[in-house]
């Protein structure tokens, strides 16, 4: 009987670590992001092309937004909130996204660029 | 020889100083309207010498999505001057302005090219009350609002900004 347990728990374990492993339950990439006046934090990420994403966009001070115009995505963070942006890069290349929401003096040059490579 | 001709120049120099701050109570910088010499002088000039970038091409869509875009970022930031409208319209301060805050749909304004535009809205305008907002708006929303000034909707139709109604 113990060692039908052991078999068991041995066969729970390597489960697990193949689950893991293989990133079955791990689900899109997320990446956390800080909208504050007047950037985002991380300022540059790189992603892979045809791997799905989501930012984890939040603001912590004013309404915020972002814009990829290229990439055809953008989002609202309310005043404080966080708000998701899912979606997945299906062209290789730099794409610069822009505060959507207008926040003050530097709202203009408030950026976040993406790097999508191969 | 330098002595005598540095002493004249200083000389000189004080006695514009005293005179200057003799007329001082005497001019009037109260805000009034230029006259129409004055008006026509400028515009002239703005349009021929100082306003630049005449003919860059607007990069921006004329399209219905990109009015949108223009009026958004107009309604934000250029409104409190110049109404939602670009017109004026519910802006209480317009015409008390020394230049008046001109409207917008107006052919002193719409004679611009594109170009000229997008480098006022980057550059401002002195001595006018215009500001220069490079980087407090992103060039795609410069260049949105642009479209939006060519597809102005009829004076009034979008009420007064927000600020001014509560």
């Amino acid at each position: 009987m113990k060692r039908l347990v052991n078999v068991f728990a041995a066969v729970l374990v390597a489960a697990l670590v193949l689950v893991q492993g293989h990133g079955i339950q791990a689900g899109p990439h997320r990446i956390d992001v800080t909208a504050k006046r007047f950037e985002f934090l991380p300022g540059e990420i790189t992603l892979k092309k045809g791997e799905p994403i989501v930012l984890v966009l939040k603001s912590v001070d004013v309404a915020h937004g972002i814009r990829f115009k290229e990439l055809g995505i953008e989002t609202k963070i309310g005043k404080g909130q966080t708000s998701e942006l899912a979606f997945t890069p299906d062209k290789t290349g730099t794409f610069v996204g822009h505060c959507s929401v207008f926040c003050g003096s530097g709202h203009g040059a408030m950026t976040l660029t993406l790097h999508v490579v191969d | 020889m330098y002595r005598t001709l540095f002493a004249f120049l200083g000389a000189i120099s004080l006695v514009i100083m005293i005179v200057a701050l003799l007329a001082i109570p005497f001019v009037n910088i109260a805000a009034h309207p230029p006259g129409k010499a004055e008006t026509a002088a400028m515009n002239w000039v703005k349009h021929k010498v100082f306003v630049r970038n005449k003919w860059q091409k607007n990069p921006a869509q004329s399209d219905a999505a990109g009015i949108a875009d223009g009026k958004t970022a107009f309604s934000h930031y250029c409104a409190a001057c110049h109404g939602l409208d670009a017109q004026n319209s519910g802006v209480p301060f317009a015409d008390r302005m020394s230049p008046p805050v001109p409207s917008l749909a107006g052919n002193e304004v719409q004679s611009y090219t594109d170009g000229q535009l997008k480098w006022i809205i980057d550059n401002g305008i002195w001595p006018s009350g215009m500001p220069g907002s490079k980087d407090i708006l992103s060039d795609d929303e410069i260049w949105s609002i642009v479209v939006y000034l060519r597809h102005l909707p009829q004076a009034g139709s979008l009420g007064e900004p927000e600020m001014y109604t509560h």
